[in-house]
């Protein structure tokens, strides 16, 4: 049977090698799925400037009392 | 005879160069690469069909499993473009190569698995033992999963193989036949044209389900070790 010669084993492995894990590997990466564009409800909550930062008045043991 | 049937599996090489990378590597001619985000009818076809094999298949797998979904689903597009590309005439299939099949099989068989050692040490050594069992049977099950499990690869391997090289032959074989009836009694090639035809649906519908069968297996093989 022809399938039994070893000698050609080697460059058929390479190729497959070849052929599968980078070719089409490569190929198939740069198909895009993206989500339907889609309305969102509504706009997220923008951070006022005292709130971005931490201050130290937050801390209870520096609180007046 | 057997010098005549078994011909068309020899590996094409011409002059010592090796033709059969060319010839492996043109499926993948077929499958252009997506440049936009709407494309040409092609490839969205095709993009269609990979987001319909991709829910079928990835959705039973965890996260770390999901990991494989490109390696899977490039895997089925190869062996099933190649293996319909083999059904034209006078087409050399890279798929009945046994040294193919083994390229293929084995690492992806021993990627599952030693995953699975590594991340789940305890949960992929107890499948060697099934449940419940008598204790007198233990270290015979034992080495029975062992062999079961190693024959794994060499299963996938030659499944492929031999049913590819299978059909092929037996296409030959009648074609033939059918060929030298024709001029001995037309009414007899006529039955052995339809069983022809018959045949050749068969291939059709064998190749797209080995490659299915193929891919099914390793991602079974990863289920049980992620």
């Amino acid at each position: 049977m022809p399938q039994l010669d070893t000698s050609t084993w080697l460059t058929m492995i390479l190729s497959v090698f070849l052929a599968l894990f980078i070719i089409f590997q490569l190929k198939i990466s740069k198909h895009d799925f993206y989500h339907n564009p889609e309305l969102t409800a509504k706009m997220p909550k923008q951070n006022t400037p005292w709130e971005t930062k931490w201050t130290k008045i937050y801390l209870p043991l520096s609180l007046p009392l | 005879m057997n010098e005549n049937l078994f011909t068309s599996f020899i590996t094409p090489m011409m002059l010592g160069l090796p033709l059969v990378t060319l010839i492996i590597l043109f499926p993948s001619l077929l499958f252009p690469s997506s440049n936009r985000l709407i494309n040409n009818r092609l490839i969205s076809l095709q993009q269609w069909a990979l987001q319909l094999m991709s829910k079928q298949m990835m959705s039973i797998h965890s996260t770390k499993g999901q990991t494989w979904t490109l390696m899977l689903m490039s895997l089925i597009l190869f062996i099933g473009s190649t293996n319909l590309l083999g059904l034209l005439p006078h087409s050399f299939t890279p798929t009945t190569q046994l040294s193919m099949n083994l390229g293929m099989a084995i690492p992806l068989w021993a990627g599952a698995v030693i995953t699975g050692f590594r991340n789940k040490t305890k949960a992929s050594l107890a499948h060697f033992l099934p449940q419940g069992t008598p204790t007198p049977l233990i270290p015979m099950l034992v080495i029975i999963e062992t062999i079961s499990l190693f024959i794994q690869p060499m299963a996938l391997a030659v499944r492929l193989t031999a049913n590819i090289t299978a059909g092929h032959l037996l296409i030959h074989l009648i074609g033939g036949a059918t060929l030298a009836l024709t001029s001995i009694s037309p009414t007899t090639a006529l039955i052995t044209f339809i069983i022809l035809i018959l045949l050749t649906i068969l291939e059709f519908a064998v190749a797209m389900i080995q490659a299915y069968v193929f891919t099914l297996l390793v991602s079974l093989y990863l289920h049980d070790n992620t």
